[in-house]
């Protein structure tokens, strides 16, 4: 209730005159409210290797789902069996642009494209990104590779900073690959290698990795 | 003595009335059958994904059902403001649009926009406003009120 009045003594009779008015009228008066809420208030998105987005986000495009499971190999010409000399491997992944602006970020087929973001309205802490990989990888006779024998560097186009999921090496279990603050992108191109440092037999040797991204 | 007293109060307001506006003032709507449509707006993030420019905006809109009761300044020339108070912790930035009766405009917290100026011709008001609601996503974790009320001046 707000009186307004002009000034000196004639101020104090429209304020009288006001009075009068509004006790006629506050009982009545109201006051209208709009409850506000964020219908998702959290939202993540992953893509290790190839991803699906309906369109660049930046042009109102939003996240799909794509099932893809992309596959990191090598070929380790028998001379070079336990050599010692690492191995770069390739993927079968064609994700060589960023959906957050369309630009070509990673080099595929040698880069692994591992990006997402995490939207949140609530200030509680970064998102994890979590691989889990088996402790071996295993070929049809049985024979195994450690897990630990595999392991990648981090780089994107353009890039000069640290990267948001950095160098590293399979665990053989479930180890942090990297963090995405909360209401960023973060996104990291992975090149991949086998170190080669043990004589095995020969065959293919397989072993799935799991990415996992999980907020507060 | 006390004759005396009452002459002079009486001679007072007297004069004092004649120098006023016509009550120049600001009153409190009733508006207590305005209801909003739904009782809760939900906001959605404007751009699904984060941005280079932090655009962290959630945006939604609802419409609510304005019922006036300006009985009290039939046939007076007013102006009604929609007032809303400072409120909440998430910056808030309501728009909205009307079917004509009232203007369109847009508000934030702690602020009072005109919607109507000109002759008071019925006593009840009734108008739809159409409310754009956008809101502070990193600044929202839950329900918040948005307390609305109207006010109206008269010359």
């Amino acid at each position: 209730m707000i009186v307004r009045a002009v000034t000196g003594r004639a101020r104090a009779a429209a304020l009288a005159v006001s009075l009068v008015a509004i006790g006629a009228y506050t009982s009545t008066a109201g006051a209208f409210t709009v409850n506000i809420t964020a219908a998702n208030p959290r939202v993540i998105y992953l893509q290790v290797g190839v991803g699906s987005f309906n369109g660049i986000y930046n042009s109102g495009g939003t996240p799909a789902n794509n099932p893809t499971v992309n596959v990191v190999s090598v070929t380790v010409p028998a001379a070079q069996v336990g050599s010692g000399t690492a191995q770069t491997m390739t993927t079968n992944s064609t994700a060589s642009i960023s959906y957050y602006d369309n630009y070509v970020f990673c080099s595929a087929p040698a880069q692994l494209y591992v990006g997402g973001f995490y939207r949140s309205t609530s200030n509680t802490g970064a998102a994890s990104l979590r691989a889990t990989s088996p402790a071996n990888l295993v070929n049809t006779a049985g024979d195994r590779i450690p897990f630990t024998q595999i392991s990648w560097t981090s780089s994107g186009n353009g890039d000069s900073g640290a990267q948001p999921f950095p160098a590293g090496t399979f665990a053989g279990g479930t180890q942090t690959i990297g963090t995405i603050a909360r209401n960023q992108w973060a996104e990291s191109c992975h090149t991949f290698r086998y170190a080669n440092s043990g004589f095995v037999a020969s065959g293919t040797y397989r072993g799935r990795v799991v990415y996992t991204l999980s907020t507060p | 003595m006390r004759a005396s007293m009452t002459a002079s109060l009486t001679l007072l307001l007297a004069s004092m009335a004649a120098v006023l506006p016509a009550a120049a003032a600001t009153y409190r709507v009733d508006d207590s059958a305005t209801l909003p449509v739904e009782s809760t707006a939900l906001l959605r993030w404007r751009q699904a994904a984060p941005s280079r420019t932090r655009d962290d905006t959630l945006e939604g809109a609802t419409a609510v059902a304005v019922r006036l009761n300006l009985a009290p300044w039939v046939e007076q020339t007013a102006r009604l403001y929609l007032v809303l108070p400072a409120q909440g912790t998430a910056a808030v930035r309501v728009s909205w649009l009307t079917q004509g009766r009232l203007l369109p405009g847009e508000i934030s917290p702690g602020e009072r926009v005109l919607i109507y100026q000109g002759p008071i011709a019925s006593p009840f008001l009734e108008e739809t406003l159409t409310l754009r609601i956008e809101a502070d996503g990193s600044r929202l974790p839950g329900t918040e009120r948005l307390q609305f009320h109207f006010e109206i001046d008269t010359d």
